[in-house]
């Protein structure tokens, strides 16, 4: 019931550099290059300003362009510039994201994406009820809560930005709306790569929806017949709050997916659904019980496995 | 504690797994299981006393996880005319912005108000005094100054709060104290010649004679003291989230969102057998009918008492293992 451990302490020797390593002459460009990936990190020096012009994650110094993240150089031409490994959400048109409401605002809401800005959801973006082409009315306006509330979670694409660099949202897709049976995981964006699809089915019964955004929502699998066709576009179950009956299988293997999530999130692991689907196959072999999941030796076993998967 | 953001949908999905039967939490873990704990004391070699504590921190790479700091500064006082003999205990909790970003600069210091209150009416209980932070009775007695700060929050605050004030506590060392007297060049000129020994020696017996100690000095500088008195009564606190008829424990910022009402009750411990009720709380908007209350309060006991064997536990193995590298530098210097 209790478990008490300890804060992982540095070896002894950690911090002590090899004797040999202070007389050897350190060429930082071979050292550092693996696998063709050119890493850098803050403070090293990229190149001369004289030739290059510098870019995002980047400064001149003494006529040098010195990187000021960690990250991979990248070079266009003559622009040089530093992607981040650690860094917010970058959108692009045209993304999938799981967003959460932060407010509602006259004819539009605050959507909370894991950006550097809160991203802006048009009340003319949504799907209405009462049919897909349905225009909007003044009384639309005043019920906005009807539709989406403070709290409420929702899967969207970026339809547009605005001149600050703003993302505005569209739900207007019988895919794309409120999100319920679930729960959601929070991953670094980075580690959510773009794929054709975004909404992965397990063969547990599991459903995700990975969010580019780095949210994750893992819900109960939802049959595709059961989902709305245009004739049937009902405010009350597209709108809904109210959560279908989930069964316990179901409900462990959705707790199942989110510690193997968290547990290759924490290891900086990309995500992708073979790496889902190989997790959930291990973990399915393992003894123990889904918490167990998210001890240091388990996550340690599984990485391994997935890295030698390829 | 700050409110987190959560949908209805969640909400539901979280209420019903704790009631369904067998119950499920969103991690897997059971009712009453506690995410991991870790602690460290002593991590502050400044202070007098000092602990370390994170519950649910991912071991891999140190995310996530209720993290606090806690550490004992002792000062010296001057008692007031009619303040009270034997030193005080002053806590305060500090919430580090960066564990609460959603939150405004006035509504952190609420936050930071209220936890300070539970903890110090708490910790300051007469009941709890430990006896020997007296340095000169009636002048001078050491302050007792417990800190601790909030650096990330994932649910479950007040349990992590009590837990590492408690091994705070354990670990602080009171610096062992002399007391001086000073004496007028006046009496020693005239004890010459035919010295009548009954005049100048003082006898232990003697309980006429009123205490001249003005002033106190450490007998040796480098000693980290005595341990602070009473520290197996450092109470325990347990937060039992309600939702309907059930309870749970360790709940997460979602689940603490998801549930109505918690019941904080603090257990002190003198002996294993008789624990005392210190402090009882309720937070949160429901009512609590008087029978519940009672059944909860005999769990919250079964609960505490397991903690504070655990945790008792862990401080002695901290306690060795400190001792352990202390003993292996010193072989090392030789």
């Amino acid at each position: 019931m209790f478990e008490f451990t300890s804060f992982r302490q540095p070896a002894d020797d950690y911090f002590v550099n090899n004797v040999e390593d202070v007389d050897m002459d350190v060429d930082d460009e071979d050292l550092f290059e693996t696998d063709g990936m050119n890493l850098t990190w803050p403070g090293k020096s990229l190149t001369s300003a004289q030739e290059y012009m510098r870019g995002h994650g980047t400064y001149v110094d003494n006529e040098e362009v010195i990187a000021s993240v960690s990250g991979l150089v990248e070079r266009v031409n003559k622009l040089i510039t530093v992607r981040a490994v650690r860094t917010r959400y970058n959108p692009e048109v045209g993304d999938l994201v799981v967003g959460r409401i932060t407010e509602v605002q006259p004819r539009r809401w605050k959507v909370d994406g894991n950006s550097r800005q809160d991203a802006v959801l048009m009340l003319s973006s949504v799907n209405l009820p009462g049919g897909v082409q349905r225009r909007k009315v003044e009384s639309d306006e005043l019920q906005m809560r009807s539709f989406f509330e403070e709290g409420d979670l929702l899967v969207a694409e970026v339809q547009a930005f605005f001149g600050d660099g703003t993302m505005s949202l569209h739900t207007r897709s019988l895919s794309y709306g409120k999100l319920r049976n679930g729960q959601l995981v929070t991953v670094p964006p980075i580690l959510i790569r773009r794929l054709k699809s975004h909404f992965i089915s397990l063969p547990c019964g599991v459903d995700l929806i990975l969010g580019l955004n780095g949210y994750i929502w893992v819900s109960k699998h939802i049959k595709e017949n059961e989902r709305e066709g245009e004739e049937a576009f009902d405010a009350e179950a597209v709108y809904s709050n109210r959560n279908d009956v989930i069964d316990d299988s179901t409900r462990l293997a959705i707790s199942r997916v989110t510690n193997l999530i968290n547990v290759l999130a924490s290891r900086s692991i990309p995500l992708t659904d073979t790496v889902l689907l190989d997790a959930y196959d291990w973990s399915l072999e393992q003894e123990g019980d889904v918490k167990d999941l998210l001890q240091e030796d388990a996550g340690d076993a599984l990485v391994a496995t997935i890295l030698a998967k390829g | 504690m700050a409110s987190t953001s959560i949908s209805k949908a969640e909400k539901s999905y979280i209420q019903a797994g704790l009631l369904a039967n067998p119950p499920r939490r969103a991690d897997g873990r059971s009712l009453h299981d506690f995410r991991v704990i870790s602690l460290e004391t002593g991590f502050a070699p400044l202070s007098n006393g000092s602990a370390h504590l994170s519950i649910g921190r991912n071991p891999h790479n140190g995310s996530g996880g209720t993290d606090i700091m806690a550490s004992v500064k002792l000062e010296v006082e001057s008692i007031e005319e009619d303040a009270s003999d034997g030193g005080r205990i002053v806590c305060n909790v500090s919430c580090s912005p960066s564990a609460y970003p959603h939150l405004t600069s006035g509504a952190l210091d609420d936050l930071q108000y209220d936890l300070t209150t539970v903890l110090h009416q708490t910790l300051s209980h007469p009941s709890l005094h430990p006896k020997n932070l007296s340095i000169i009775p009636r002048k001078k007695s050491w302050l007792l100054n417990l800190d601790l700060l909030v650096t990330a929050d994932a649910g479950n605050i007040y349990d992590a709060l009590f837990m590492a004030a408690r091994a705070a506590l354990w670990d602080t060392k009171v610096p062992r104290t002399r007391s001086v007297e000073y004496k007028s060049p006046k009496s020693l000129s005239s004890a010459s010649g035919d010295m009548d020994v009954d005049q100048d020696t003082t006898s232990g017996f003697d309980t006429r004679k009123v205490a001249h100690a003005t002033d106190f000095e450490l007998p040796d500088y480098w000693d980290e003291g005595e341990i602070l008195e009473g520290r197996e009564r450092w109470p325990v606190a347990i937060t039992l989230n309600l939702v309907k008829t059930i309870h749970f424990l360790d709940a997460t910022l979602q689940e603490e969102a998801s549930c109505a009402s918690r019941l904080l009750v603090v257990h002190s411990y003198e002996s294993p057998t008789s624990p005392t009720v210190q402090s009882m709380r309720m937070l949160g908007s429901e009512e609590l009918s008087i029978l519940h209350l009672k059944n909860l309060i005999k769990e919250a006991e079964s609960h505490t008492n397991t903690m504070f064997s655990s945790l008792t536990a862990k401080l002695e193995d901290e306690d060795f293992r400190r001792n352990q590298k202390a003993r292996e530098r010193f072989g090392k210097r030789r």
